[in-house]
């Protein structure tokens, strides 16, 4: 029998890897001229952002008529990609600040980049809501509580001025906290590099960093209160964007599991996201020693969970509907699951639920493939999941006479582009110019990392 | 400081230079200027100071370019009796968008016509005008008008002056009455004596000239009926108000026929909820769902070629004795076309049993024969006592068919010398067998007299432009003993002139402005002035006539002859081949508003349908033929055949399909043209009024058309959808007879719904709605009114096909029953003005928010278009402007110069990414409360009209006080048969929906 030595904490890198060669790895992307690939990804994405691009200009130009909302859908692909998007922020900030705090050191080597993919997705969702849902983007400001000699103040009970709040309060402090994370590695950098450009940049991106014990132990300090700060918010910012929904009166959006339900259907989509951008990135850049298969199959795992617990909402909704006696709200569940907009519900729950449902075996879990395929699954069915509850609801509400279809044009599937096309731009623009796993962090986790107090 | 001042400001400033002064010097307390040291200044001078001052002013204003010149403005130096800016005039006029000729009152701003409503003192419509009527202010401000006399049409225009255009027309004239060439003078209807009189004295000149007047939707069938029954061509008025027992054989009363607004407003006198002694109730055949049948009692569907088989049944009912030997009685006749033999007995028992007081009313698109056979059962009903005393007056008589066919023959041989199109548009509403473009090339010289090109002007030498009703003199006269007057209420808005001065002008006549206005009064003088027997003077008479806009005077009147029996003989009819009925648009007549968008989006009152027309068939023929919805068919019928698409009309009869006239305009501007289909299968006898054709011919052919609808179709049978209306209480109706037992049957075993939060007290006035159900046809009078009124944009067919039309308040229609027999349901829907209003919450920047005196208020400026409202509205009554809609429709057409002017000066002209709904008039309800001010009295519930409620001509919407307790809206809020719409989500409407009672027996 062996004995587990819970002194030391495992090793998350495979193989002896020295702390040099962590920093090789890690800033080789940096340090030399982008590879075909690179170029050829960065293509692609630049693409799908200028297809987006144009789309959202015309928007701008002629009006949201473009697209395809119409009354009674007066949300449709707008807020659908920002709930998909705000959601897959979360996956970052959890394993970022809550798996700090909780001690789970495996975590670093995922860290940065799930965290730069927070920041990504926030600014694509508050890409969303400026430029393909406000029918006059040019008074945006007026969303936000300024002194003015009318007496104005913005609505406090409404929903979308707590998402305001909440979003850029998200995006806040996320960015802090990675910034934070990625002052020791820009010192890395800067130590390492012979440019004269790049070191110019890294130093005072580095803000006088020396490694002193001083340093270390204000970083330390100083990471975990932000840690503080952020761990909350992975739970408050989908609450409140699930608010959108919950506070209104329409029967499906009217649910006060929505809470719980965003957050655990966020982090599933996010860790979706991680995993699969993982999957390429340490691939390409030669990472597998230090992203390992292991933390691809943690991030499987809390797949597997959060996906139960979206799939038990599911279920709920459906109870709850017959179990209010509301005819409204019963009619909203068999019409999702019957009506028009049937085939948007079975794609959400086969992805959603069923799929995931592979993870339970090991071999799956594992395979690089098989979750691969699992994880964009779970990414579609999360984005139908949005689609859904905002279209089909919204389509048969009240008054059958006031009913009407829903059919996406050419600007829609734009803007949903315009998505991807800048996530896909601003990970590969980070790949490239900064260090993606935490090359100090990381160093704290590799073999040899811990005292020796045996040998 | 305190240093005394030389200066002093006032006489209490020199006086009192002690305490006071000394206050006032110590402003600033001392130990602010020990704080104060001048070399913390900046080192800048005073005139260094201005000078950056001026050099960044000029600077700024040389940024400023683009300021648009707005040309002078000037003020009135002397200002016009009558006008005061910012406060509206109201002028009585006529008008004349179909032959009804309504008395209508003109509101102008600042000189210009801005809204439409009914003339109250005119004894037929009452204050109250249909859609059309509403509407056509658009056509006025049409860009599209001709605005100056030009040769030739769309392709070569030539403009030239009056002058000229007069000399060569007087000179063809003169050479044509020389060389004995006819000159034929096409007009519609005319129901001007005075138009009469200008004809007349025309044709006297050229003594050629021939007048054909030809209307496309007539009563010439009736006519000739009363004819041949009795002697007299010109049939009584109905008392509606009398009339209890109703049956309307294909004849859409509440919708197109008649008098509309009459009908509508002595039908629903009869429903009222407060007299429920005196309902009526109304029976209604038809082949094609109308509003008649939708509102009917009891409705019963027959193919339209079967109905003189069913009056001659009818008949044989009544006069047992005479029983027709070709015809059965009715239990046959219900046999042999598979109706219920239930209501036709409950029909024939109340027919009989209330003589007097029931009254049969078949359809002016039926057979002569028909109209004969019905006369005889009025009789046999003693249906004599609820006519009127009032005969329809034909002014000039509409001319034959064969005439028309002559004309066209003549024309192609060369024997017409110059045609006038005198306003009418003969080559689009002429059958096209009767090629009417290629007989008017055959003739050298033709002219048209139009508003707006159209078909016929298009091929004629010249083309003339005419003025508007609003820019007309005129006096109508549809009934004996009533005459309206129309005036102008604003100069030609381009240079056009006055038809009936054109043609006095080639008469022989001197132009001037006033020519046909001095040839009106003139006549007034000569003819009506003595007939109306009045004590005061021509002048005066004149002027108070042209105030009111109609006047009543005794008219020797013949009292109607005994009838005559007519031997009628009925046909059989083939029940195996397809019968087209041509029916009457609803909202753009015969044609003559298809360039009216408001009208062209105003949704089929059954159907919901816009901008097009289409073949209703019912499901079983659809079946048959295997067609489906927007699916595209030929109908081929004596030797013309036109396409359609499809739609399957609930209700429709077997074997019947109806098409709306009117559609499919070639030559309408860009708004009409090519809206719809052009049914190009009128037969000839068309002209004569029938509108029945049997043997038609239907093919599928491939390909589809989308029409749009405003209200998505769902099968009667999709059990997951059956009666939703009911089921969630958006509808709720009951029978005459449940409500006579209990009078609060409707809400009974109700709970009072209770609120957690606190609210709002209301004090002073509060606004509320009630609409009755029993009373609303489902018109859409208040939509177009609405219109009007809150200036809604016009968003096209394609929006509108997306789910973006804006008007603000809609007429919902909910289907119950079987395909069959459905029962149609009307609910006009519009902001509920609710007090806890769930639109309001949730705005993030309190765009929306609510009164003081109960509004639900939208603020435009501060709107950013988060559309969150209309999410969170249960009723779904928020319009969004996902374009800027003047500038998306049609290149920018109604944001044309001429067009704006139709903007109500009151309301804000939306702009792109603006939520918008029904503010219940708050520019209406601002102005009350501006005069009760000046006035110095409280503001009553009653000062104020909502659009929707004037337009109403059944009176279904009444608005006003809910906190005064005798205000009608406030009995109407705490009647039994009261409800909200979704009371159960507690955001307590301000509007009350009264429950329909149906007159029906269980």
């Amino acid at each position: 029998m062996t004995t587990i030595d819970y002194t030391q904490e495992p090793a998350i890198t495979i193989g002896v890897v020295t702390s040099a060669e962590i920093d090789a790895a890690i800033s080789a992307p940096l340090d030399r001229f982008p590879s075909r690939r690179w170029w050829i990804a960065f293509g692609i994405a630049l693409m799908i952002l200028s297809m987006g691009l144009a789309s959202v200009t015309a928007i701008l130009f002629k009006g949201l008529g473009l697209m395809g909302f119409n009354q009674p859908v007066a949300w449709a692909f707008d807020i659908t990609n920002f709930v998909f998007w705000v959601g897959i922020g979360h996956a970052g900030t959890l394993i970022s600040a809550i798996l700090f705090l909780m001690r789970q050191r495996w975590r670093n080597a995922i860290a940065r980049f799930a965290e730069a993919m927070t920041i990504f997705a926030v600014i694509c969702a508050g890409m969303f809501v400026s430029v393909a849902h406000l029918g006059r983007v040019w008074l945006a400001g007026y969303l936000l509580p300024y002194p003015n000699q009318h007496g104005l103040w913005i609505n406090f009970i409404s929903p979308l001025v707590w998402d305001v709040f909440a979003v850029s309060t998200y995006f806040t402090v996320s960015l802090v906290f990675w910034y934070l994370g990625l002052v020791p590695d820009f010192a890395t950098l800067r130590d390492r590099t012979r440019n004269k450009h790049k070191k110019l940049a890294y130093s005072i991106l580095s803000l006088g960093w020396r490694f002193s014990n001083r340093h270390w132990s204000h970083y330390e300090r100083m990471y975990l209160i932000l840690a503080g700060f952020a761990t909350p918010l992975v739970l408050s910012v989908h609450t409140i964007v699930s608010f959108d929904f919950a506070v209104s009166v329409l029967p499906g959006w009217h649910s006060t599991i929505f809470p719980p339900y965003f957050v655990a259907g966020a982090v599933f989509s996010g860790f979706a996201m991680v995993q699969n951008v993982l999957i390429g990135v340490r691939k390409f850049f030669k990472l597998e020693k230090i992203i390992t298969l292991k933390h691809l199959e943690n991030m499987n795992k809390v797949m597997l969970a959060t996906g139960m617990m979206v799939g038990y909402a599911y279920a709920v909704e459906f109870f709850m509907a017959w179990y209010s006696g509301s005819q409204f709200e019963r009619f909203v569940f068999l019409n999702r699951a019957l009506g028009p907009y049937a085939w948007a519900y079975w794609i959400m729950v086969s992805c959603n639920v069923l799929f995931v449902q592979l993870f339970w075996f090991k071999k799956i879990r594992t395979s690089i493939p098989a979750m691969f395929a699992i994880g964009v699954l779970v990414n579609v069915g999360m984005w139908f999941e949005r689609y859904v509850i905002i279209v089909t609801s919204l389509s048969r509400d009240f008054l059958p006479s006031s009913w009407g279809h829903f059919s996406p044009t050419i600007f829609d599937f734009g803007v949903l582009a315009l998505g991807f096309g800048l996530f896909f731009t601003l990970v590969l623009l980070f790949v490239r110019f900064l260090p993606s796993v935490a090359i100090a962090e990381l160093k704290g986790v590799m073999e040899n990392a811990q005292p020796h107090y045996h040998e | 400081m305190a240093e005394e001042s030389k200066y002093w400001k006032s006489l209490h400033r020199l006086y009192s230079q002690g305490a006071g002064g000394d206050a006032k010097a110590d402003e600033f307390l001392p130990g602010v200027p020990d704080e104060f040291k001048s070399d913390s200044l900046s080192g800048m001078s005073r005139k260094q100071f201005l000078a950056l001052l001026a050099a960044s002013a000029a600077f700024t204003t040389a940024g400023c370019r683009s300021y648009r010149d707005k040309g002078e403005i000037v003020p009135y130096t002397k200002k016009p009796e009558e006008v005061t800016p910012g406060v509206p005039n109201y002028y009585a006029s006529t008008c004349t968008g179909c032959s009804q000729s309504c008395g209508i009152l003109i509101k102008t701003r600042e000189g210009r016509p801005v809204k439409v409503d009914g003339n109250p003192d005119h004894p037929i419509n009452r204050g109250k005008i249909c859609a059309k009527g509403q509407a056509s202010i658009l056509n006025l401000y049409d860009p599209s008008r001709l605005r100056r006399p030009q040769y030739g049409g769309s392709q070569i225009q030539v403009e030239l002056s009056w002058d000229k255009a007069d000399a060569e027309i007087v000179k063809q004239l003169s050479d044509a009455a020389a060389n004995g060439k006819e000159i034929a003078l096409i007009t519609h209807g005319i129901h001007s004596p005075t138009t009469k009189n200008t004809l007349e004295d025309f044709k006297k000149t050229y003594h050629t000239a021939k007048l054909y007047s030809y209307e496309l939707f007539n009563d010439e069938n009736r006519r000739r009926a009363w004819e041949a029954c009795y002697g007299t061509r010109e049939f009584p008025a109905i008392d509606w108000k009398k009339a209890k027992y109703i049956l309307a054989i294909e004849a859409d009363i509440l919708g197109t026929e008649g008098m509309v607004l009459e009908q509508i407003r002595e039908y629903a006198d009869n429903r009222d909820i407060l007299k429920t002694a005196e309902f009526s109730r109304l029976y209604c055949i038809e082949s094609t769902m109308s509003l008649t049948g939708a509102n009917a009692d009891y409705r019963l569907r027959l193919r339209a070629d079967a109905y003189l088989e069913f009056a001659l049944a009818l008949k044989n009912e009544l006069e047992p004795g005479m029983t027709d030997g070709a015809v059965g009685h009715i239990a046959e006749f219900a046999v042999k076309y598979s109706l219920s033999a239930d209501v036709l007995e409950r029909l024939v028992h109340d027919l009989k049993i209330h003589k007097g007081a029931s009254l049969v009313y078949a359809g002016d698109l039926l057979p002569e024969e028909v109209h004969a056979a019905v006369n005889e059962v009025n009789e046999l009903l003693g249906a004599r006592v609820l006519y009127k005393n009032q005969p329809a007056e034909e002014i000039v008589r509409l001319t034959p068919a064969s005439e028309i066919e002559n004309l066209t023959a003549r024309m192609k041989a060369g024997k017409v010398g110059v045609v006038i199109h005198f306003d009418s548009n003969p080559a689009y509403h002429f059958p096209k067998s009767l090629e009417y473009e290629k007989a008017l090339h055959a003739v050298p010289f033709s002219i048209g007299l139009t508003e707006a090109e159209n078909e016929t002007s298009a091929h004629c030498t010249i083309s003339l432009p005419v003025n508007h009703d609003f820019e007309s003199w005129g006096d109508f006269k549809i009934r004996t003993g009533i005459l309206s007057l129309q005036q102008p209420v604003i100069e030609p808005l381009y240079d056009s002139r006055q038809k009936e001065s054109i043609l006095l002008v080639w008469a022989g006549g001197r132009y001037s402005e006033h020519i046909y206005h001095e040839y009106l009064k003139n006549r007034w003088k000569t003819e009506v002035y003595p007939a109306a027997k009045t004590k005061i003077d021509f002048q005066t008479f004149w002027y108070s006539s042209l105030h009111d806009g109609a006047i009543e005077f005794a008219e020797p009147v013949q009292m109607l002859p005994a009838f005559g029996r007519q031997a009628v003989k009925p046909v059989p009819s083939e029940i195996d081949a397809y019968t087209i009925v041509l029916t009457e648009s609803y909202y753009i007549g015969d044609g003559r508003f298809a360039g009216n968008g408001w009208l062209q989006e105003l949704p089929h009152p059954i159907s919901k349908i816009v901008w097009d027309n289409y073949a209703a068939v019912s499901t079983r023929t659809a079946r048959e033929l295997g067609l489906q919805n927007n699916d595209l068919i030929t109908i081929g019928l004596a030797g013309a055949s036109a396409m359609m698409p499809v739609f399957v009309q609930p209700g429709q009869a077997d074997g019947t399909i109806s098409i709306a006239l009117g559609y499919g305009r070639t030559n309408a501007g860009p708004v009409g043209s090519n809206a719809g289909f052009d049914a190009k299968l009128y037969p000839q006898a068309l002209l004569s009024g029938t509108r029945v054709f049997s043997g038609a011919k239907i093919s599928k052919i491939s390909g589809s058309y989308e029409l749009a609808s405003t209200q998505e179709h769902h099968a009667l049978d999709d059990e997951f959808l059956r009666d939703i209306q009911f089921k969630r209480n958006i509808i709720r109706e009951g029978t005459l007879e449940e409500y006579s037992r209990n009078p609060n049957f409707l809400r009974e075993g109700e709970k009072e719904l209770t609120n957690i939060a606190k609210e709002f007290e209301y004090s002073g006035v509060k606004w509320a709605m009630s609409i009755d159900l029993n009373k609303c046809v489902g018109c859409n009078a208040c939509v177009a009114g609405c219109n009007v009124e809150n200036n809604i944009p016009v968003v096209g067919k394609e929006q509108a096909a997306k789910g973006r039309e804006m008007q603000w308040i809609r007429i919902d229609r909910y289907y119950s029953g079987t395909d069959e027999a459905p029962l149609l349901s009307h609910q006009p829907m519009l902001c509920q003005h609710c007090d806890n209003a769930p639109c309001e919450n949730v705005c993030p920047v309190s765009a929306t928010n609510h009164s003081p005196d109960g509004l639900n208020q939208m603020v435009y400026n501060r709107c950013v278009g988060t559309k969150y409202c209309s999410n969170n509205c249960p009723y779904k009554v928020r319009r969004f402007n996902f374009f800027n809609w003047r500038d998306n429709f049609a290149n920018g057409f109604y944001e044309q110069e001429s067009a704006v002017l139709a903007e109500n000066p009151e309301v804000t002209v939306r702009s792109r990414g603006v939520m918008e709904k029904c503010t219940f008039c708050v520019q209406r309800i601002m102005e009350a409360r501006q005069y009760a001010a000046e006035q110095g009295r409280e503001l009553h519930g009653s000062d104020v009209k909502t659009a929707c409620q004037e337009a109403c001509p059944a009176t279904a919407i009444i608005f006003g006080d809910m906190h005064d307790p005798n205000s009608e809206v406030s009995k109407m809020r705490t009647h039994g048969l009261g409800y909200h719409v979704l009371e159960e989500t507690n955001v307590r409407p301000n509007i009350t929906y009264i429950a329909k009672l149906r007159n029906i027996s269980a």
